[in-house]
Order: C-alpha cells, then structure tokens, then sequence
C-alpha cells in the first residue's frame, strides 16, 4: 500500500480504462446475476430463503457476490501498468475485512437489536453490503484516498467507471435504509425480521441504481475524456 | 432587508396566540366533555320518561324525606322489595378475572386454582357468580371506580384528571344509598376518601403511592398495603352500625407493577385475598341467621398485563372481575358457566336494583340478569323495566326532541296487540322502536297474565326485547361519550332541522381551531423562510433535504398507529442517519491525504478536524446506548434492553450507577465551564454554586433514594424541595447577574477585536451566553437526577455528552451546514432523548411517581409540573441548550456584522434558534391535528391517537416554554450588556 501510496504522487491523474456503454451493461449484467442468481438458486436446490434462514442465504450472496465483483472490476484498475491484475484481485479480497471494521459499526448504529443472535445475521449483513459498496471501489482504486473521499463523501463520480461504481453503492445504501421502515410496523409477516427487509431494500436499491449508472454512462460518454484533456 | 425585529416578534407572538386559541378549541371540540345530566335519580325514575308526576318536584321531594321514609317510598314504587340490606365491596385492584374464572371457558391454571381455594369452591358450588367485566380504556383506577359506582363511562380526558381525585358530584350508587340512610365504612384506597368526601361514617386510608417509586416497592410494602385494610376487618365485621363495607386491596397491583403477572408474590397474595373472602364470607352466613341479607360482591377496577402494566385498551388489561358472593338463587346449574362477560358499567344498575335504589342518572349499563335469579318473572320485568326507562331517559337528554311514542303513566295496559317490527333505519328511530316493542311486549304480556294464560315464550320474549334495546342503548350511550364521530355526524345532521344552535358547536370549534392552527403554521414557516433565507442564504444540499423529509416522514407515519406506538425507532433511526451525514459532511472537508493520513488525525491534536470526527463518533456511540437503554414502544417492550439487565443485576448497582453518573455530570460541566475560562472570579462563582447543587443532588441519592422508607420521609422531601429551592435561585441568579458583572478580563484576551462598538457588546454576551446556557443545561440535568427514576440517570448523562458534543461540532466553521439545519438537528436530538429517557406514546409510561418527590401535600398543580419535567425532560434540555448554541454562533457575526444596529442583530441571533423549533413543533401539531380529526373512526382513536395527541399538546407546551426562555434570557443579557456600554460610555465621557 505503501507503495502505492508512492506511485500516486509521482502520478496524480492516472489514466483509468475508459468503459463504452454496452461495456457498462455487461458489468452491470454480470453483477445483477451475480446478486440474483445465488437468491433463485439457493430457493430452487436448497429451499432456504432469506426469510427462512436468512444468515446462510446471506453469506452465499455475498460470497458469490463478491468473486464476481472482484473479478469483474479488477479489470477496471486504476493504473493497471503499474498494477497487475492479481493484485488488484487481492486488493479487493484485502477490502472486505477492512470495510467489515466500517459496515458492522454502521449496520450497529443503525439497525440492530444488540444480541448475540443476531452477531451472524449482522456479519453477513455487512459483508454483503461491503461486497455490494466497497468492493468495487477496492478493486478499482485501492486505497487512493482521494478517490474515495470524491466518491463516498462528495458524491462526484467522474467518468463511466466512476458512475458505475458510485451510483449503484449509493443506491443500496438508499435502499437498505428505505428497506428497514417496514421493520417497526405490526403486521407480523416473516420478512419483517432483521435482516432480511434491509438485504431486500438494498438489493433493490441496487439493481435500480445500475439501471440508472448505465443511464448515466449513456448520458456522460464523453466526460472523462474532457477532463482528461 | 425585509422583516424587522419588531415585526417580527410580533408576528411571531400572534402566530403563536392564534396557534395556542386554535389548539384549546379544537381540544375542547374533539375531547368531549361528559354529557353528563346534573342531579340525581329519584322517585320520578320508578315512572315512564314523560310521566311527570314527580319530575318537577323530584329534587324536593328527595331532599325533603327523611332517609327512612325515601327507603320505604322508593319500595313502595318500584314493587320490588330490596334483596339485601348490607353490602361489602371488596376491590381488588388490577386483578384480573383471567385469575379467578379462566380464559376462553377454560379454567385457570392450577396453581392460581389451588391459590384461591375457598373462591374456586364457592365458583363450583354455585354459592357465587363470577364476570369477566369488561373495563373502558383508559385502565387507571379513579375512571374504573367512578364507571363502577355511577355506570358511566368517563370521557377521555378523565385520566388527565386522575390523580386530580376530586369529588365525585354526578349521580352515583354510594350517593343513593347514603340518601336512604345507609351507614358506610372504607378500608382501603385514599381514592374513595377524594372521590366521596364526608360519606363515610369511618375509614381507614391507605395512599395508593405509598411509597415514593415503583422501583422502591418491595416486598414488605405489597404486604403492608394490604395489612392496613384487613387490620380492621374482624373489628369491622363483628360491629351491626353498617350497611355498606368498602374494602379496597392495593397489594395485588403493587405485586404487578414489581414482578408482572409471574410474579412470585402473586400467589401468596392471592392466597391472601381468598383468606379475606373467606373471612367475609363466613361472617356474612353467619349474620344472616341474625336476619341480615349481606351480598358480598369481589370486582377489580381493571387487569394488568404480562409486565403487571395497566392503563391501555387490550383484553388483559381490560379483563377485570365482577364476584358476586350470597345470592339467594341457589344456582348450582351455574357452576359450570361462570365464564359470562359483561361490562364494568353493568355493575352500577345491578347493585341499585339489587339494594333498592334508583339507578344513578348517568348509568349506561345494563342489570345482569343472573343476579336476579330469584326473583319471580313479574318482578324480574319490573326490574328490566326501570333499567330500560333510565336508559330511554338518558337517551332522550342526549337527543332532545326524541319522543318514542306516549304510554300510559298509571300502569296500565295498553292494547295494540304484541306486534313488534324490524327496527332499522337511523340510530335514533332504531332505538326508539326497540324501546316500543319490548315496552309492547311487556303491556301485552301484563294483559295476558291478568287473563291467566302465562306463557313462557311471551316472557322470554319481553326479556329479550327489553334486553336488546338496553344493549343497543348501553352501546350507544357509550360510543356517544367516546366517540366523537356520532357527535360530529349527527351535529351536522341536525344543522339542517331545528336544533342546529344546541348541537353545532363541536363542527365551528374543530373547524374554527384546524383552520386557525393551519394559518398559524403558515405563519410561522412564512417568517422560517424569510428568517433563513436572510441568515443562511445559499444552495439546497442533501442535509436540508433530509431535514425536511424527516418532518414530511413523521407526518405521514403520524396516520399509521403502529408507527405512532413505535414511533421511537423513527427518531433513533433518522437521528443515526443524520449523525452519519454529519460524519460524510466532516470527512468532505478533510483534508486529502490518504486513508492512513487521516487515521494519523486523531493522533494529532493540531487539527481542527480530529475533534470534529471525535464528536461524531461520540455523537453516534452515545445516540446507540441511549438507543439500547429503554426498547420503548407498544410492541416490543418485552425484548430485552440495558434497563431492565441492569435491574436484574440488583438494586445496589442501580445505585452505584446512578451516583457514577451524577459525579460525571457534575464534572463534565465543570470541566466545560474550565474550558471556557477558570480564571475569572465570575466563573469561579458559578462554578462553586453548581458545584454546591451537584453535591446537594448527590446527598440526596446517596442518602435517600433506592429506600423504600427513607424516600418517603420527611428528610427527604425537606431536602428534596431545599434542592428545588436552590437550583431555582442558582440558576435565576446566574441569569439575573452575569450580564453586570462579565466584562472583567474581557479586554485583555480579546484586546485585538476591540475596534468596533458591536464587539464591546457581542463578546461579553457571547460569553455570557455560553455561562448562562450551559448553568441552564446543568441545572436541568440536575434536576432530571433528581427526579427520574434511577435507572434513567445514565441518559442524562449521555444526552449530557451529546449537548457538549454537537455544540463543539456546531462551533467548528469546517461544517458548513445551514443554522437552521443545525437548529433542527438540535430538536431532533430532544424528541429522540424524550424516547430514549423510556417514554412512549402511551400514558401507561407517565412517570407518576416520581412527581411526588418533595411534595409534603398532595397538590395536583405541584406534581403535575413535577410530571411534565420529568416526562419533558430531554426536550426542554435541548431547547435550553439553545442558548449555548446562540453564544456558539455569535463568533461568527463579530467578524460579519461590524455596525448593525441591535435589532438586527437579535433577529439574526435569535430568530432561528427560536422560529426553528416553533415552526417544527407547528408542523407536527397541525399535522397531527389533522390526522387526529381523519381518524376519528378509526378502531384505536382512544387507545393510541388520543394519548398521542395529549403528547403533542403537552410536547407543544414544552416548546413554548423552552423558547421563551430561551428568547427572554438572551434578549435580557443583551440589553443588560447593551445598557452597561452606554453607562461605561457615558462615564468615561464624563471623566473626559
């Protein structure tokens, strides 16, 4: 990291791939079925949904989830010539432990009845939203602080890549906290249980807000490449 | 510029006058008062309504007989000779009839069976007939007893007045039999002493706060309670001087309100109640070989639920019990059905008839048919009969003009054949045809029994008839006291006939106060706009938003009643948020750097930025205990939370907390008080005189709370009322005299500021804010540990730490957030606080006992300003924190407003810390308002809008209290500092 660290000041713009948009729709294809697709299979082979085991359902989502993250945007890496594509794979593994530190307080704050019963539902909860967030983001930039304080606390992505990262992370986060509201009411369905509403709001949220990331990528083709110039 | 400072208090003021005229309308509108009808039933109650032979002259008549001869006249009328000549009532309070006569025609369990032997065997034997008697929300005691002794069912607002025990004036059953001469004797509950002052030859009163909190019940007092009553029982029972014996227990709902319905002393004390009616029962066998007819009837006033809680609607609370003991019906058949619901109201006309008195005028109950099991079917119709007219009686005050058709006053029969129709069409022809047809049925059944051809079907068809018109009658009745929409329909029904001026008055109220609450609201968001548009001009961004869509949320969850019963989550979850958009807010304008760069910030004292992300992360860790302390709410107020796991660990470590947390208190606003600036003899003073209160707060804790003995003491209300006594001087002093005496050492730290004529007056009443508001802040803060309950003082502390923090947050020029943003965010805080100290929207979490701490009389107005601090305590904490927040801001418009005169400077100062919370506050009541009238059919309208509303109403009080003293205080010091300038000025000119 270190290292990097370096490397970003000798150069303070790196270049980064540029993404055409049906570029854009096959990431976001490849990263809707990796969210999807754990869901239908564990309720076709296993029978086990959120509501019914939520914790295990959970940690198969995210695991996928995050491979196919990992894999896919590590392709996208900031400066790849200085930076191989394993190691970018590795970044983005090295994320989900350091982004757990981050998620579980937050999920903590925000959600959580303290209990030992939901320390399990609570730790899969935050890797999935980590591996929906962060991960990208990790495998993307690394840890260019710069970048993350542009995308996470200013909210100005910049370029294709950075709208298909940013918007997408924001609108989970939306999402999850639409997805707790029905949690307090008293209509005393299953799926009312931490955490298996915020999980759907959050996926939801997150599918929304890709369409939306390819609407903007369609929208702002060009930008990176001004500001590049 | 626009709006001056005048202009703009004065609207403000007016805004606030037609918001306050509003809100009483609309609450005198919609919570209607009882209809009650003044005096007392008489001889006339034995006749037909319109049969008037007595009704103008009942008043004398009544009045005039001596006891005896009332007695024998009102026998003589009704034909049905009394069945009994004494009474014992025995009320065991929160006892549910789940207890005694099973759930569900399911026996109950059997350790409670086995708990109460000698009623279980009186149960089987027929020897007594058990009710499950529904009681009317609210399930506090004062409303149950006044239901159960005049059958009437109170309105809403009673509870408010329940610890406001006042006489009870309306026709009642204890009233009645004192008027025939009957001879009365309380053991028990003060409750009965307030309610019936001078009717009772001797008592024996036990005060249902016996001691100084729930938390400090123990053991020995759920028994003493109860050793009190029954120490004079025997006494009692062996003495003939008289007719009525009221024996009211305490112990039962004490043993609920420490351990719940699984309590282990619920056994032994049930056990205890079947000892005393085995007592009773024993003596009552007795005496009736000497010729008295003794009926021993056993009712509690209402449930408790699985926590041993009352004060709500549903069937555990409500399920309370109606024990008939000694009725001379022989009734072993019964034995195996003594499962019958009635309601609590139908108590108050069964005991009349059964005793032979009128029924109170006000009854909208109904006689239980099987007391009466004894009496022949002539008499039996009799009885059906004066209940149904005393019912078609009050029916006919509530709709004037109702005329059900003439009958024949003498008694005789009428002949238009036993025809009965269908009755349908409005209430009032429903009821009235009703009425007809039980009261043809019984003509024609007379007739025919003067013909000698009794038939058994003609009877049970007048039972029927009457009994279906008393049960549609009883229910309307009742719906008409609690339910406004009857009232707002057949108002607006009645506009077009003629009585449009009697019954209009409820629409032109609730329309006159949600019009004048909506301009009111309009008012103050006009001036918000103008405000905040002049203070903090500048582009909307995410924070305003969110500040906003929390307001449209809450308004729009206000019409879901689980989320105004959970409403807590709301505020914890947006409050959470919020503090995670302060930490984006804060990490935005951190410096860039790498991710470890900023991790070294803590580290680095230099930065302005690392106490900022300090306090958030303080902010958010103390928003979750404060979270976690109490679950709060309706629904879920069972799951555990860290109150009730630190009361499990036992009383010591409540204590042992509750000291903790006063010592840092204490020391975390002196150490802020340090931090402004210890040198100064002024601080130091202050300083020493909050010291002085802490400590005296300290002695009070240490010394006497967590005793059940000592709290009630004399020692410690002396203490407790020097301590009210001290902090009121302490922090009026400190208001009174800080502005004359703060410049001192002024000059000299802030010697280069000294250019402009502003800066003589904006840094000492910075300062003086700051010492001003945070005395306030300490003082309330003290004031809440004296006064909550112990468990609740870690809180304190913690909203405390929250206060301090976001004011050192807010301080900070890196975060640029709108000042009305912060303001609001401030408010948001206090109502989440208001939750966090245990709150809800139910009254059930009123703490009453705490506002009885230094109280040597009962006075209600003095507890009930001890109630509203205690339940308003983190509102008014954060309101009053305002004024440290106006003295944080005033730093920055030294250097912005050089040569402004003071109005304008006020208005830029003060407009928003003041117009912010108003305006909110505006909102959420007129929107509630609204919501409350939409409601009004809805199923929960009493059980959870109606308490809320009482929520939003006292939580506006709040406000404008907070705000005036926010506004006075701030106004006061300023033009204190601005008087000594000109003296200075004038002196030096002088000297010149």
């Amino acid at each position: 990291m270190k290292e990097e660290k370096k490397q970003k000041k000798k150069e303070p713009k790196p270049a980064t791939r540029s993404v055409s948009p049906p570029l854009a729709f096959l990431v976001h294809l490849v990263c809707g079925f990796g969210l999807v697709a754990p869901l239908s299979v564990t309720h076709n082979l296993f029978s086990l949904t959120l509501i019914s085991d939520s914790s295990s359902t959970l940690r198969l989502i995210w695991v996928v989830e995050t491979v196919v993250m990992i894999l896919v945007y590590s392709s996208f890496r900031q400066n790849p010539e200085q930076c191989s594509y394993p190691r970018a794979v590795g970044r983005g593994i090295l994320a989900l432990p350091v982004v757990i530190a981050g998620c579980r307080p937050t999920s903590i704050m925000m959600y959580e009845v303290i209990g030992m019963q939901y320390l399990a539902k609570t730790i899969n909860w935050s890797l999935f939203m980590s591996s929906l967030m962060f991960v990208p983001a990790a495998s993307v930039f690394g840890s260019s602080w710069t970048d993350w304080q542009r995308m996470f606390a200013h909210t100005k992505p910049n370029g294709a890549l950075e709208y298909m990262i940013c918007i997408p992370a924001h609108g989970a986060v939306i999402g999850g906290w639409l997805g707790a509201w029905p949690m307090p009411l008293d209509w005393e369905r299953p799926w009312q249980e931490w955490p298996i509403c915020v999980t759907y709001g959050a996926i939801m949220g997150y599918l929304v807000s890709t369409i939306a990331s390819l609407g903007f990528v369609v929208a702002h083709p060009r930008r990176h490449r001004l500001k590049g110039d | 510029m626009g709006l001056t400072c005048h202009k703009l208090t004065l609207l403000t003021l007016g805004a606030l006058t037609i918001q306050i005229l509003g809100l009483s309308l609309f609450v005198l509108g919609f919570f209607p008062v009882k209809p009650a009808l003044s005096g007392v039933s008489g001889p006339e109650s034995f006749q037909a309504p319109g049969c008037d032979s007595f009704e103008n002259s009942s008043d004398s008549v009544s009045q005039d007989l001596p006891p005896h001869r009332l007695k024998s006249l009102y026998q003589e009328l009704s034909g049905i000779p009394p069945l009994f000549d004494r009474l014992i009532l025995m009320v065991i309070d929160g006892l549910p009839a789940e207890f005694v006569l099973g759930k569900d025609g399911q026996p109950p369990r059997k350790d409670l069976m086995e708990a109460m032997p000698y009623t279980q065997s009186l149960l089987s034997k027929g020897n007594a007939i058990g009710y499950h008697a529904k009681a009317a929300p609210p399930t506090v005691t004062m409303p149950r007893l006044k239901a159960m002794v005049s059958g009437a069912i109170g309105g809403f607002l009673d509870v408010a007045f329940n610890f406001n025990t006042q006489a009870l004036l309306d026709d009642n059953l204890l009233g009645q039999l004192f008027r025939i001469g009957w001879k009365m004797v309380m053991l028990g509950d003060e409750t009965w002493l307030k309610l019936f002052p001078g009717l009772f030859m001797r008592h024996d009163g036990v005060s249902s706060f016996y001691v100084g909190s729930p938390l400090a019940f123990d053991v020995k007092d759920t028994v003493q309670v109860d050793q009190n009553v029954s120490r004079h029982l025997d006494e009692e029972l062996s003495r003939d001087d008289w007719n009525l014996l009221i024996l009211h227990y305490l112990g039962l709902d004490h043993v609920g309100h420490i351990g719940g319905r699984n309590s282990f002393l619920m056994i032994p004390k049930l056990m205890e109640m079947d000892e005393v009616v085995k007592t009773i029962h024993l003596n009552a066998l007795q005496s009736q070989e000497n010729g008295r007819q003794t009926l021993l009837v056993v009712v509690s006033d209402h449930g408790m639920t699985e926590n041993g809680n009352h004060g709500g609607s549903s069937y555990e609370e409500t399920d309370s019990l109606a024990l008939f003991i000694g009725l001379k019906n022989g009734m072993s058949n019964y034995a195996s059905t003594a499962h019958y619901s009635v309601n609590q109201v139908d108590i108050a006309p069964t005991l009349a008839l059964l005793l032979g008195v009128p029924v109170p005028k006000n009854n909208v109950g109904v006689v239980i048919s099987k007391t009466f099991g004894s009496l022949k079917d002539e008499k039996w119709l009799r009885v059906l009969e004066l209940n149904a007219w005393q019912l078609l009686r009050l029916v006919q005050a509530q709709l004037p003009g109702l005329s059900c058709g003439s009958f024949p006053c003498d008694g005789s029969t009428i002949d238009l054949g036993s025809r009965s129709e269908e009755c349908n069409g409005s209430p009032e022809k429903v009821l009235c045809c009703l009425y007809r047809n039980a009261a043809l049925l019984h003509s024609a059944w007379k007739s025919i029994k003067v013909s000698r051809s009794t038939s058994g079907n003609d009877y049970s068809n007048t039972v029927a008839a009457y009994y279906q018109f008393m049960e549609t009658a009883s229910e309307w009745l009742s719906r008409r006291v609690t339910d406004v929409c009857i009232s707002f329909s057949t108002s607006i029904d009645f506009t077009i006939g003629n009585d449009y001026f009697a019954l209009q008055k409820p629409v032109g109220l609730l329309a006159f106060g949600v019009v004048a609450m909506v301009l009111s609201c309009l008012v103050l968001l006009g001036l918000l706009n103008c405000i905040s548009g002049e203070v903090c001009p500048g582009r909307w961004c995410l924070d305003d938003a969110f500040i906003l869509g929390t307001v449209m949320i809450l308004v729009m969850s206000m019409g879901s009643s689980s989320m105004v019963e959970e409403e807590q989550y709301i505020w914890h979850f947006f409050l959470s948020t919020s503090y995670l958009l302060l930490l984006r807010r804060t990490v935005q304008s951190l410096p860039a750097g790498s991710v470890l760069s900023s991790f070294k910030l803590f580290k680095r004292q230099k930065e302005r930025s690392d106490f900022r992300v300090l306090s958030i992360f303080l902010l958010l860790i103390a928003g979750r205990i404060l979270r976690g302390w109490h679950q709060g709410g309706v629904n879920w107020t069972h799951l555990p939370d860290i109150s009730k796991w630190l009361e499990q660990a036992g009383n010591d470590t409540v204590r042992s907390i509750q000291v903790a947390s006063g010592i840092l208190v204490i020391c975390l606003g002196l150490f802020a008080l340090v931090l402004f600036g210890s040198r100064r003899n002024i601080i130091q003073m202050v300083g020493f005189c909050l010291l002085n209160c802490g400590l005296l707060v300290l002695w009070h804790i240490v010394e006497y709370q967590g005793n059940a003995i000592a709290s009630s003491s004399s020692g410690a209300t002396l203490l407790a009322q020097r301590i009210y006594v001290i902090l009121g001087i302490t922090s009026g002093g400190i208001v009174l005299a800080l502005p004359w005496f703060i410049t001192d050492g002024m000059k000299s730290s802030n010697s280069r500021r000294v250019d402009s004529q502003n800066n003589f007056v904006l840094l000492p009443f910075r300062d003086s804010s700051y010492v001003i508001g945070l005395a306030y802040v300490l003082c309330w803060c003290l004031l809440q540990l004296l006064l909550q309950q112990p468990i609740n003082s870690v809180p304190i502390f913690l909203l405390l730490i929250q206060i301090l923090a976001i004011l050192l947050l807010f301080s900070s020029c890196g975060l640029q957030f709108k000042e009305w943003v912060e303001v609001a965010l401030l408010y948001y805080m206090g109502m989440a606080g208001h939750f966090a100290l245990g709150n809800s929207n139910t009254l059930a979490t009123v703490d009453v006992a705490g506002a009885f701490i230094g109280l040597s009389s009962h006075s209600t107005l003095l507890s009930g300003i001890l109630m509203f601090i205690i339940t308003y305590a983190s509102p008014m904490l954060f309101l009053l924190s305002m004024v440290m927040y106006v003295s944080v801001k005033s730093t920055a418009y030294l250097a912005a407003e050089k040569n402004a005169d003071s109005g304008h400077l006020l208005k830029v100062m003060l407009g928003l810390p003041c117009l912010v919370p108003l305006g909110l506050n505006s909102i959420l009541l007129t929107a509630y308002t609204i919501v409350l009238l939409l409601m009004r059919n809805h199923l929960f309208v009493w059980s959870v809008f109606s308490p809320k509303y009482l929520y939003v109403c006292a939580a506006s009080v709040c406000t404008y209290i907070g705000v005036l003293a926010v506004a006075a205080t701030e106004v006061y010091a300023y033009f204190i500092l601005v008087l000594r300038r000109k003296i200075s000025v004038s002196v030096s000119n002088g000297v010149g």
